[in-house]
């Protein structure tokens, strides 16, 4: 077996991947929502979503909303094929074991 | 909750049973989100349906209805319940889209925009049929049935959009409801339209309440 993706394989990470991947394709979530939906810091997302964008994994896209700028985030398509096989990885370790994504 | 302190110990392998619950934890807690205010709109439109077509009902007089009550204070009533019903959908419409753009939110306000185009031509229906001569006991007909099949198709629409079994069930049977009732003739098909449909949606709201639950 080939080692597990270290961009994704942190509690943090995968907690970020796990909530984007479960956001329709071609849908992005706002960063505040997340953070709620996670319940994690402000900082400690920001860092997590840098290092995810770093590796190409995250798109981030900056709009505006009035006056106040808003960040909107989603799993880039390459991003979406490694929480795939990085899930599949998973499940094979685990001798196939969990539900079907 | 995490602190700017766990991002060390985040950077901690994980086992692979534990980061498995992971994933499923957020997909889990990511459909909780999405799905959180359906039970709301179940409940309001349940209730609306429910009360305003009994207290319409009650209004008739050989209704058979263990009280009467006038119309000038039934119809108030049961126009009071629809506009509270689009309010409360709209207030709870918006803020489930909150923090989120993309193909899904596009899905949501054009199915929202539905309610009100269809609604509203419902109504320019009927009043068209009015003026031309309608009298108000076909009236009592024809309303109660039109709405039942602007939500019967809209629940339809919602089947499948989101591969809802709840909403096709409950459309199938609204629209059974909405197309037999007048057949018997108001008042009767007051009180059907309040028991059936408002009961089907009031069960879909339990339906849904449950499996929030199970979500959590």
């Amino acid at each position: 077996m080939s080692e597990l993706d270290p961009v994704i394989h942190a509690a943090a990470r995968l907690r970020i991947t796990a909530a984007l991947a479960a956001i329709g394709e071609g849908d992005r979530i706002a960063f505040p929502r997340l953070q709620e939906q996670l319940a994690m810091t402000a900082g400690n997302l920001s860092t997590h979503l840098r290092k995810l964008e770093d590796a190409g994994y995250v798109e981030v896209e900056k709009a505006h909303r009035g006056r106040s700028p808003v960040t909107y985030l989603a799993l880039s398509r390459r991003g979406r094929r490694a929480f795939e096989s990085y899930a599949e990885q998973l499940r094979a370790v685990l001798g196939g074991e969990g539900s079907p994504a | 909750m995490t602190g700017p302190s766990d991002v060390q110990h985040d950077e901690q392998p994980l086992d692979p049973a534990a980061a498995l619950a992971i994933i499923e934890g957020e997909r889990r807690s990511a459909t909780r989100s999405a799905i959180r205010q359906v039970p709301v709109y179940y409940y309001v439109w349940g209730g609306a349906w429910l009360v305003g077509y009994l207290v319409l009902w009650a209004s008739w007089r050989e209704s058979g209805a263990p009280v009467h009550i006038p119309g000038v204070v039934a119809v108030p009533v049961f126009a009071a319940l629809i506009i509270a019903g689009v309010v409360v959908s709209m207030v709870v419409g918006i803020r489930s889209n909150r923090g989120m753009r993309g193909q899904s939110s596009f899905v949501g306000m054009v199915y929202g925009w539905s309610w009100t185009i269809l609604g509203v031509g419902a109504a320019a229906i009927g009043m068209a049929l009015i003026r031309n001569g309608m009298p108000p006991e076909l009236a009592a007909l024809y309303f109660p049935s039109a709405y039942a099949l602007v939500l019967a198709a809209l629940y339809l629409a919602g089947a499948m959009l989101w591969g809802s079994i709840d909403q096709l069930v409950i459309a199938v049977v609204v629209a059974i409801a909405g197309s037999v009732s007048p057949f018997f003739g108001a008042p009767a098909n007051y009180l059907a339209m309040a028991l059936i449909a408002g009961g089907a949606l009031l069960a879909g709201g339990v339906v849904a309440s449950i499996r929030m639950r199970r979500l959590a």
